[in-house]
């Protein structure tokens, strides 16, 4: 399944968000949000800055706490129990716009540390996961570095190697290549085409126009903190139905 | 278009920043005629000073009474005819070192760093070669200089149990030096932790410990205990639990805002609350304990400066992980807290080794006021309480630069990977 409308395939769905609501203080920053995702499903998230989208993927992990609505994760209903934040987050890797790597742990402890202190993987085991992994997002050559001696691209392909090593059912990508250098974008998006091809449920906070088009199976544009428009990308990205989706591709298409 | 050509020119080396030693000179202490007069002036009241100072130092000045106070400095009354009769306590608060350095030992085993190595070595050999001492033998006799030596094989004995031992963990090290102390305590004082008098020790009640001893002992129990008392005062103020906060706030706030004059005071009549009555605290535990509580609420202040520094992004990304809070705080942000603080928290070590002086409020007497009470009692050598000072006044600092050499490395060591 590469495209097309994943609703119809009769498959579980593997997040469920309904009427989701979220204040920052009197700042109504998600305004009833209902969208639902399928497992292997690709959905790329748009929209201008502020619209809330960072802010409804990160309440699919809790990062943010919704004070109205539901979110079903993996069948398990988002609350303020502990047990279920922890088992959502075992199930859900996230790769942040800024990184978010250990400074003071090299590479290679960045990614065993939570299989092994979260699933009490051994180290040699967790190790050779990891080796693994870094090969697949081709770095091994870092493994014993520290983050401040990668590159930002290499850094982002570590932090996307540290989420995949607690073998995550569901990656969520918060503009993941805003902060990197135009010339090592690319390198972080290969490793995510080659992620989105081996089946991985992904929820991307993204600009990248092209990657979205390519990988998508969908395209959600938020606006205000709602969702504005939801299409195939085909559909949204050339026959766009809302006025406001207009007006945003023609800002983002120059 | 035409491009023109152009051929890359030689790569030059960097500019030489000076032409030898005359050339540096020129440069920086002779630039002008306003520096040039600067330096003379500076350079000749310099040396005028240094040659005051040298001139004292070895003409003038008497150092008589240094090797007159002798061991009193170090030991204070410990080893006096009033309260050892025999004078031969001494072998106890040097079996202490010996206990000390064989722990220095086992740190260097297990945490097999340069700068642990040279702390270890360092600290023996310096004891060692105390041994040396150019004083004469009914002052320092042989069964004292042989315990001196005796730190360079108790710190390879502590390598040697800390390599081929299951003592060496870090969980088994921690143990080690709660146990330690104890054992140092009862060591010095003759009795089972104040309780029992152990037989065929003379008791000796701590009132009576004295000179530098006293403020190693106060200084390194505090040392100690006030990084990880700091340490979980830090989390408690940042705790979302209400009663946690609150407490760990007014016990903050408390200790910060009373002078630690007033603490040593109070202890006499304020740390007894906290015990059982009856319970045999005396005037050494009290005072490490209130110094340690002192210091515990500044460290606290430091490290949790050294937690808010931190980026959101640390706990967010150990969160969305899975991680737990306490592996967190554990393995993420106290690391990075920690080494962010470390000058602060030396500063903090540094100023706790000094603050030991103000034992003297509760009658204690440490190196500086063992010194002051000599003058005070032997007028003939009152002309010469400057060098007398002076010297104690160095002792504290070859302690204290040594603590903020350490600082340093540790600084260094732990920079690896930051930007």
């Amino acid at each position: 399944m590469t495209n097309g409308d994943a609703s119809d395939n009769g498959v579980e769905d593997i997040i469920i968000a309904r009427d989701v609501h979220k204040w920052f203080g009197s700042f109504h920053a998600l305004r009833g949000v209902s969208t639902t995702v399928k497992p292997a499903e690709k959905v790329v998230i748009l929209g201008p800055s502020g619209s809330g989208k960072s802010t409804f993927i990160r309440t699919i992990n809790r990062l943010e706490e919704h004070q109205r609505g539901e979110i079903i994760v993996d069948g398990i209903t988002l609350s303020n129990d502990v047990r279920n934040i922890d088992a959502i987050r075992r199930e859900v890797g996230m790769v942040f716009q800024q990184f978010n790597l250990f400074p003071h742990l090299t590479v290679m402890n960045n990614i065993t540390l939570a299989p092994m202190k979260v699933r009490h993987i051994p180290r040699a085991e967790a190790e050779e996961t990891a080796m693994g992994l870094l090969e697949r997002v081709g770095i091994p050559e870092q493994a014993e570095k520290y983050p401040a001696e990668l590159s930002g691209g290499q850094q982002q392909r570590v932090a996307i190697a540290r989420a995949l090593a607690m073998q995550p059912r569901i990656m969520l990508f918060d503009e993941p290549t805003s902060a990197l250098d135009p010339e090592m974008i690319k390198d972080v998006l290969d490793v995510m085409t080659e992620l989105a091809q081996s089946g991985m449920t992904m929820l991307i906070v993204t600009h990248e126009v092209g990657f979205a088009r390519e990988v998508a199976d969908r395209v959600i544009m938020f606006d205000e903190g709602m969702i504005a428009e939801e299409a195939p990308p085909n559909e949204f990205f050339i026959t766009p139905q809302s006025d406001r989706a207009k007006l945003f591709l023609s800002q983002i298409l120059h | 278009m035409a491009t023109r050509e152009t051929t890359p020119g030689a790569i030059l080396p960097p500019p030489r920043m000076t032409t030898g030693k005359i050339g540096w000179i020129r440069n920086n202490l002779f630039s002008s005629p306003g520096n040039g007069i600067t330096t003379v002036v500076v350079a000749t009241l310099t040396l005028y000073l240094l040659w005051l100072l040298v001139d004292w130092a070895l003409g003038t000045a008497d150092w008589a009474v240094i090797p007159t106070l002798g061991g009193t400095l170090v030991l204070g009354q410990y080893n006096s005819d009033s309260v050892c009769p025999s004078n031969d306590c001494f072998w106890r608060p040097q079996a202490s070192l010996l206990i000390a350095m064989t722990y220095f030992g086992m740190l260097w085993a297990a945490a097999a760093t340069a700068l642990v190595r040279g702390v270890a070595l360092t600290t023996a050999f310096a004891a060692a070669a105390m041994a040396l001492l150019p004083l004469p033998f009914d002052e320092m006799g042989m069964d004292v200089r042989l315990l001196l030596v005796a730190n360079i094989p108790a710190v390879f004995l502590g390598r040697w149990l800390g390599r081929h031992t299951p003592l060496g963990s870090t969980r088994n090290l921690i143990i080690i030096a709660f146990l330690g102390f104890i054992t140092v305590y009862c060591l010095l004082s003759g009795t089972i932790l104040g309780f029992v008098d152990i037989p065929g020790l003379h008791t000796v009640p701590s009132r009576f410990w004295g000179g530098l001893m006293l403020n190693i002992l106060l200084a390194a129990g505090g040392i100690t205990a006030s990084l990880p008392i700091g340490i979980m005062l830090a989390l408690g103020r940042r705790s979302n639990l209400p009663v946690v906060k609150m407490l760990c706030i007014v016990f903050i706030e408390f200790f910060r805002g009373v002078p630690l004059i007033t603490l040593l005071f109070m202890s006499q009549t304020l740390v007894p609350l906290a015990f059982p009555r009856d319970f045999p605290l005396d005037e050494v535990q009290r005072a490490g304990i209130v110094i340690t509580m002192f210091s515990a609420a500044y460290m606290a202040e430091n490290i949790r400066g050294g937690l808010q520094a931190l980026h959101r992004g640390q706990t967010e990304a150990a969160r969305a992980l899975g991680l737990p809070p306490w592996n967190t705080t554990t393995f993420i942000t106290l690391p990075q807290a920690l080494r962010n603080v470390v000058p602060a928290i030396v500063g903090q070590y540094i100023s706790l080794y000094k603050d030991t002086t103000l034992v003297f409020i509760i009658g204690m007497l440490d190196i500086l006021h063992m010194g002051s009470s000599f003058i005070g009692s032997n007028r003939e050598f009152l002309p010469h309480s400057r060098e007398l000072f002076l010297f104690i006044a160095l002792v504290f600092w070859v302690f204290n630069y040594g603590m903020s050499y350490v600082s340093r490395r540790v600084e260094r060591n732990l920079g690896v990977g930051e930007r």
